[in-house]
């Protein structure tokens, strides 16, 4: 009896454990649910926005260097090993690209972000609401901009109407649930821009003056421009750029260096992202440097054709550099822990000036005075006549390896490498694990 | 008459123990057949509990109550024996029983049993039989042995991990390795790098006793979905203490080396590939107004620079870079001692191991030390308690992972025109070389692991009948690891930053606590029931921190305390935890029908609270037919027994320790944080379940001199976990879900054979062979093809085909009329030229159809000569680095030889394309990367010298033995690689399986020995 009492305590004892040990809360995550329910966690998710923006996949590099390789004309050369953007350069690229499948991907989960913020942006401060929620409206139209200018045709080809544009998810994705909202086909390019527009211009009107590593009303501004601009569309595209340069009180810097390579945003960025050792990345020093600054092996080169293109004294020529095998390096992505400028001032002077000419309007200054006095006086260089064929040469020159080339082609109807500006082989694929997992309904860009 | 007899005993018995005169008997036990002395025969005094157990060399001492005593001898295989003692010297001759096999002792779950009355199958492998093996883990040491395990080391890295498939992969994404538990505790299988089984001494291991199927495994529930190794340390007996000492000594190389351009032959093709590139543009190079820009300038200008200070058009370097990953002489080294010994109360078992293995490539290495203590204490006669503790210190040289520039493997895509050294004696790394030289990352470098890992458990086992007791174990896995690196300012990952250096720092602790009563009774002689029921409560816990920076002032100062700048740093952690109640009952009727049921409740941290229990039954049943009538009146089959098990096991392993949640973590912007997503929910993942039958016959025959088994086992898993793409729109790229099920049939065949039985000469032979099939029966309702084509390896998930089989382009070779790379139209028999137009098709399978290991052991006097042939057949290995090297020159990396059979010129029928710098002539992923994998291989090889016992006195010694032993010595392939036990370190999984990276060949050792007791 008294044996059985002792076995009956011990199996007490044993079998009484607490299953409250099974419940184990993660220490490096928190639940999504936890994100949207406050005004700090919300801010911190926009923060994450912005990280997510700046990644290498995206404005961080690698949508930089896929418009220069795209339209590398002759002037510059994919010599490095990865596979990936060297099929970019070819135009020979393959649905199962890794570069392109972690661009698309990754600019989504930017726009996811973005979703979540705008969707709970009452929990927010009443103060700070417009400024959260425009800038969450930045980003995602910034980023629909950047896709569409890869992934579908461009605005001045075809009819933009039927022309496939992106699948506009504006709902964010909870629960784990994929909804009707993430099986939709793709819109036409043309209501990919009107959502774009949307987007920008409710941003413009929401948001604040800042500008820099964070985004403002100017910000929204001179995307607007680049936007109009790719629809041809010059007097919106003037009005956005002299908005710009006439409020924002950005100014170029007097050397034309001065606006590459720093630790700091300079006076001409409108938008820049930081890099420094503990923070950013940066994938057009990665690819574009070389290995004496820490990069690969120099995969791009800068060919004769393009240095030829400089007068002698110009000192954004001065900035190239040439390394020990003789090859010549842009010197704009030369340093590891460098601010990575997305839009300079520059840029909208030209933009101005372009619009301003061919409207035969003089919004904010001349195109002479835009081309001569404020962008050529700048690199030392004499005064040209203005002609159309100038701005555009100047503006080919003052933005050149800064990732706008392929879409100056395209939205100009140039062709280069000998493919048409409206070729399906300038256009990315829709990565193939998207086409696989998009049941049926994500269609494949003609060409593919 | 009986009874009589009876009578007189007990008188004698009476009468002499009134004597009381204590008389010593000594003797030899031998085996009737081979004369051979036996050691640890069971000698107890009738009527006692006193006696002993023979030495190594069979003697035994004995102080008996009185002569004339009776002595029981027993010894595991041979028939039992009662002698009269004979003062002062009995020697005691042994008939083999031909029971040795079935005889022996099987560690179940939390039990043992008799091999003879196992219901479900279980694999045993003795610790002697891998003793002094020259390997570091002790996986690769159980190689070959046991049927239906498949053991590969994915490279000839030492310290790094190896894979162990027991049946055929259970899962998709889920862990797909066994659970190991030494001495009742399960041990940790994670680690931050390296292999964590490297740190187990396998010197010290009395067995391994492998749970296969679900019925056998299933009292681990759901811990056992991919069976379980029971791993028993080596316990003391009581008597004198008995030492023994090993010394060894060895040398490492590689088991192969492949072939690769001379810088003769660099030359010639590349100018021919930069040439039939230019032709392509329409461009004549060797016309000197069209040179400039052309392919062939561009090329020889690199020739140019890859030459540093030589002139490659004097053909003065022939540089050999494969030569260069490797080290010139790696010699391996150890000694074990151990003591053993006890008394009636106390039994210990001490042991001190070192080992120090310089691996074959630069910068690879493992020394450790490891140290054990194994005690147990009879408190009184009912309770005992004990522990077992080991405790070592493993340091390793570690390389980075095969697709790193700087692993050394990856020399050899550096070209051999260029010399080692500059004239100042400086080695050439780029821009001179293509790529980083990874020597210099070795010789300007360091990396080095450093683990301090402690495994033990203490116990206390309370009797409270002769059928009923209780234990408890309480035990823990402590692992500490310190990764230091640094990288000097020249090297790969310290140019332009003036060096960098990382500390990473990872501790994990996983504790366990396992209750249970045992209950074991023998009823009316014909009903043996044993029982067990219990609970386990286990808890991992696992932390980690790195820092790392930049700026080292100098190269010899490579602590951080250094660095100019330090970068970053973090630190996480994460738990997981298991709560599991068992029960299991066995039994036998008349000795003949055997009956087993169990059943396993698992609760699991890692699941949301609605799905977290599983329910983990098991029965089994056994009939011994040589134990009927029917069959006793014959001679040739002496045993017989059919089996059959049905059981459920689960899988929460290896997906993350909180899977179904949808998470946000931590990131940086601008200097301030952010919260970005990290994981899409699932609320509803679940255990995988995996539900296994199993049939097995085994038989003897010729009084078991030819015995063996038969298995078929059908084991089916489903609610495989996997992360199912989802549309990117999401924000997302996958979601972790329960989708899958997959099967494996197979046949497992095990025969042992004892060839001849004479004094002098003995030789036995074993074989196991293991057929597997493997086949995903469901992806999702969606989805029967995930198709795993990432432009370098084509592991992809079909249904209706093996996990990770190869499915993309048939590569058809070069076209006889431009050397074009063609590929097969989806019809299968037209071709074309453009990769993304070519079909689809199953080009290779990585997992093997059959493995299986055929050993055998002679021995002739003195000498023992054993030696393992072990293979895998039926498998493809796929070279994800074939499009850099046998690309057809499609940039500067030095090209495998077989590139010289290129196509050169219009009728050339060859399966090497045209040489193209620049383009991609046939790069991409596809059959032309594929080859069969299997091989034979003479996995180990030992020549052993006993000397003679008398020998062995003169020194004062028990034993000693001189020993010659070789791992991986021959091989038979066909593969061209550098060997066909191959899968990259960096991809390595369930699904990517036999992929070869630039991966290291395996390494051939050879070792001589001496081993001494005494």
């Amino acid at each position: 009896m008294k044996k059985l009492l002792i076995i009956l305590s011990v199996s007490i004892f044993t079998f009484s454990s607490c299953s409250k040990k099974l419940d184990i809360d993660p220490t490096q995550s928190v639940d999504e649910h936890l994100v949207f329910n406050n005004d700090a966690n919300i801010k911190a998710a926009l923060n994450g926005a912005y990280d997510v923006v700046s990644g290498a996949s995206l404005l961080g590099g690698d949508m930089q260097l896929y418009s220069e390789l795209l339209g590398a004309g002759g002037e510059i050369k994919w010599v490095g090993t990865y596979q990936q953007p060297r099929e970019i350069y070819n135009k020979a690229i393959l649905t199962n690209n890794s570069f392109v499948r972690d661009t698309y991907t990754e600019a989504y989960r930017a726009i996811n972000i973005c979703n979540n913020i705008i969707v709970s942006i009452d929990k927010v401060n009443e103060d700070d609401r417009n400024n959260v929620k425009g800038q969450a409206l930045l980003l995602r139209g910034t980023m629909y901009f950047e896709l569409v200018k890869l992934f579908s045709k461009p605005y001045s080809a075809g009819d933009p109407a039927t022309n496939m544009g992106l699948q506009i998810v504006t709902t964010p994705t909870l629960d784990g649930k994929v909804t009707d909202a993430n099986k939709v086909p793709r819109s036409s390019v043309k209501d990919t821009y009107v959502q774009i527009i949307s987007d920008l211009t409710t941003a413009k009107s929401l948001l604040d003056d800042t500008y820099g590593e964070y985004v403002g009303t100017y910000t929204a501004s001179a995307v607007l421009s680049r936007v109009y601009l790719q629809m041809s569309d010059y007097a919106n595209a003037r009005d956005e750029a002299d908005n710009v340069i006439e409020n924002s009180g950005a100014s170029l810097e007097p050397a034309y260096s001065k606006a590459f390579n720093n630790t700091a945003p300079s006076s001409e960025d409108i938008y820049v992202l930081p890099v420094t050792a503990q923070d950013g990345s940066n994938d057009m020093w990665l690819f574009w440097s070389i290995s004496d600054y820490g990069a690969r092996d120099g995969d791009v080169e800068v060919r004769q054709a393009h240095i030829n293109l400089y007068e002698a004294n110009d000192a954004r020529l001065a900035l190239f550099y040439i390394d020990d095998q003789d090859v010549y390096r842009s010197g704009k992505w030369k340093f590891q822990y460098r601010y990575l400028p997305v839009i300079r001032l520059a840029e909208m002077y030209l933009t101005r000036a372009e619009c301003n000419f061919r409207l035969g309007t003089t919004i904010g200054a001349t195109p002479d005075d835009d081309l001569n006095l404020t962008i050529r006086k700048r690199v030392g260089l004499a005064p040209v006549s203005v002609t159309l064929a100038n701005i555009l040469f100047e503006r080919r020159l003052e933005l050149a390896d800064e990732g706008q080339r392929i879409h100056d082609i395209k939205r100009l109807k140039e062709s280069v490498d000998g493919f048409q500006y409206d070729d399906n082989k300038l256009v990315f694929p829709i990565p193939l694990r998207e086409v696989n997992a998009g049941a049926g309904i994500l269609e494949q860009n003609p060409g593919y | 008459m009986k009874k009589i007899k009876l009578l007189l005993i007990i008188v004698f018995l009476l009468f002499s123990s009134l004597s009381w005169a204590q008389t010593e008997v000594t003797g030899i036990v031998t085996d009737s057949q081979t004369d051979a002395p036996l050691s640890n025969v069971t000698i107890i005094i009738k009527g006692t509990s006193l006696g002993t157990t023979t030495e190594n060399n069979g003697s035994y001492k004995l102080k008996l109550p009185k002569a004339g005593s009776t002595l029981i001898i027993s010894s595991l295989g041979y028939k039992s024996k009662e002698v009269i003692a004979t003062v002062p010297v009995t020697n005691i001759i042994l008939e083999s029983s031909g029971m040795k096999n079935l005889d022996e002792v099987v560690v179940v779950g939390y039990g043992t049993k008799i091999k003879k009355d196992l219901t479900g199958n279980i694999a045993k492998v003795k610790g002697s039989d891998v003793q002094n093996m020259p390997v570091t883990n002790l996986d690769q040491a159980l190689q070959g042995r046991a049927a239906g395990v498949f053991v590969e080391a994915g490279s000839g890295k030492v310290g790094e991990g190896v894979k162990v498939l027991i049946r055929g992969s259970g899962s998709i994404s889920a862990s797909n390795e066994p659970l190991y538990v030494i001495d009742g505790v399960p041990i940790s299988t994670n680690s931050y790098s390296g292999s964590p089984i490297a740190d187990i001494n396998f010197n010290d291991i009395e067995s391994f006793d492998i749970l296969k199927d679900a019925s056998a495994a299933a009292i681990y529930g759901s811990r056992a979905a991919n069976g379980v190794v029971l791993i028993t340390t080596k316990k003391g007996k009581s008597g004198k203490t008995n030492f023994q000492v090993n010394m060894q000594y060895g040398n490492n190389k590689p088991t192969h080396l492949r072939g690769f351009l001379n810088a003769k032959q660099y030359i010639d093709l590349l100018r021919e590939a930069a040439i039939n590139s230019d032709h392509i543009e329409g461009v004549d190079p060797t016309d000197p107004d069209q040179y400039e820009d052309s392919w062939l300038e561009f090329a020889e200008g690199r020739l140019d620079r890859y030459s540093g200070w030589a002139d490659w058009r004097k053909n003065e370097i022939n540089t050999d870079w494969q030569k260069k990953a490797f080290n010139d002489h790696a010699p391996t080294g150890g000694m074990d001692i151990s003591a053993s010994g006890g008394t009636d109360k106390t039994k210990y078992y001490i042991s001190l191991s070192y080992i120090d293995q310089k691996g074959i490539l630069i910068g690879n290495s493992l020394k450790r030390i490891s140290s054990r203590i194994n005690l147990e204490q009879a408190v009184s006669e009912k309770f005992k308690i004990g522990f077992n503790l080991s405790l070592s210190q493993t340091t390793t040289g570690r390389v980075t992972a095969d697709n790193e520039f700087n692993t050394p493997m990856q020399s050899v895509a550096l070209t051999p025109v260029t010399p080692f050294k500059d004239k100042d004696g400086i080695i050439y790394t780029k821009p001179t070389t293509t790529y980083a030289n990874p020597y210099v990352d070795y010789a300007e470098g360091n990396y080095k692991a450093l683990i301090y890992r402690n495994i033990g458990n203490i116990f206390g086992q309370y009797n409270f009948s002769k059928s009923i007791f209780f234990r408890s174990e309480f035990g823990a896995d402590i692992q500490n690891q310190n990764d230091d690196m640094f990288y000097g300012a020249r090297t790969s990952y310290g140019i332009g930053t003036n060096g960098y250096g990382e500390s990473d720092w990872f501790r994990s602790l996983t504790y366990n606590v396992n209750n249970y009563f045992n209950f074991k009774k023998t009823l009316a002689e014909k009903h043996d029931i044993d029982a067990v029921l219990g609970m386990s409560y286990q808890e991992y816990n696992s932390e980690y921190a790195n820092v790392y920076g930049e700026q080292f002032p100098v190269d010899n100062l490579q602590k951080l305390a250094s660095a100019g700048l330090i970068k970053g740093g973090t630190s996480v952690a994460t738990k997981s935890a298991f709560l599991s109640y068992f029960a299991r009952a066995n039994y036998k009727f008349d000795n003949k029908y055997l009956v087993s049921v169990s059943g396993r409740i698992d609760g699991s941290s890692v699941f949301g609270n609605d799905r977290r229990y599983g329910f983990f039954p098991a029965v089994s049943a056994g009939w011994i037919l040589s134990e009927e009538n029917f069959l006793q009146n014959q001679n040739i089959l002496s045993f017989l027994k059919i089996r059959a098990s049905w059981g459920l096991t689960g899988n929460a392993d290896g997906f993350g320790d909180f899977a179904s949640r949808g998470l946000w973590g931590g990131s940086s912007y601008n200097g301030t944080g952010g919260l970005v997503p990290t994981q899409l929910a699932n609320p509803d993942l679940k255990w995988e379940k995996s539900n296994q039958t199993d049939i097995g016959l085994d038989f003897g025959f010729l009084n078991n001199r030819i015995s063996g088994e038969i298995d078929v086992y059908n084991r089916k898993t489903d609610g495989l976990i996997y992360d199912v793409p989802v549309p990117g729109n999401t924000g997302y790229t996958n979601k972790t879900v329960n989708i899958g099920a997959m099967q494996n049939k197979g046949l497992e065949i095990v025969l042992n054979s004892d060839n001849v039985v004479t004094k002098n000469f003995k030789w036995s032979s074993n074989l196991n062979l293991a057929f597997n099939k493997n086949k995903i029966t469901r992806l999702d309702g969606d989805q029967t093809l995930i198709a795993g084509n990432d432009g370098r390896y084509l592991n992809s998930l079909i249904v209706g085909q093996s996990i990770g089989i190869f499915y993309g382009p048939k590569f058809a070779g070069a076209d006889p009329d431009n050397g074009d790379a063609l590929y097969y139209l989806p019809d299968g028999k037209s071709t074309t030229n453009v990769y993304e137009d070519a079909g689809n098709f199953i080009v290779g399978n990585p997992n093997p159809k059959l493995i299986g290991g055929f050993g055998n052991t002679v021995s002739y006097k003195g000498f023992e000569l054993s030696f393992l042939f072990q293979g895998v057949f039926g498998n493809q290995i796929m070279n994800g680095a074939g499009g850099f090297m046998s690309s057809s020159f499609a940039w500067f990396d030095n090209q495998t030889s077989d590139q010289l059979g290129r196509w050169q010129k219009k009728g050339d029928i060859t399966q090497v394309p045209q040489l193209r710098l620049g383009y991609d002539n046939g790069i991409s992923a596809s059959s032309r990367y594929v080859q069969n994998g299997d091989y034979i291989r003479l996995k180990n090889i030992t020549l052993g010298y006993n000397f003679p016992i008398t020998f062995a006195k003169n020194l004062k010694l028990q034993s000693a033995r001189l020993y010659v032993t070789a791992v991986n010595i021959l091989t038979f392939t066909k593969y061209t690689g550098w060997d066909p036990e191959v899968n990259a370190d960096y991809r390595a999984g369930n699904r990517n399986q036999g992929g070869d990276f630039y991966t290291a060949p395996q390494i051939k050792n050879i070792s001589v020995g001496l081993n001494i007791g005494f």
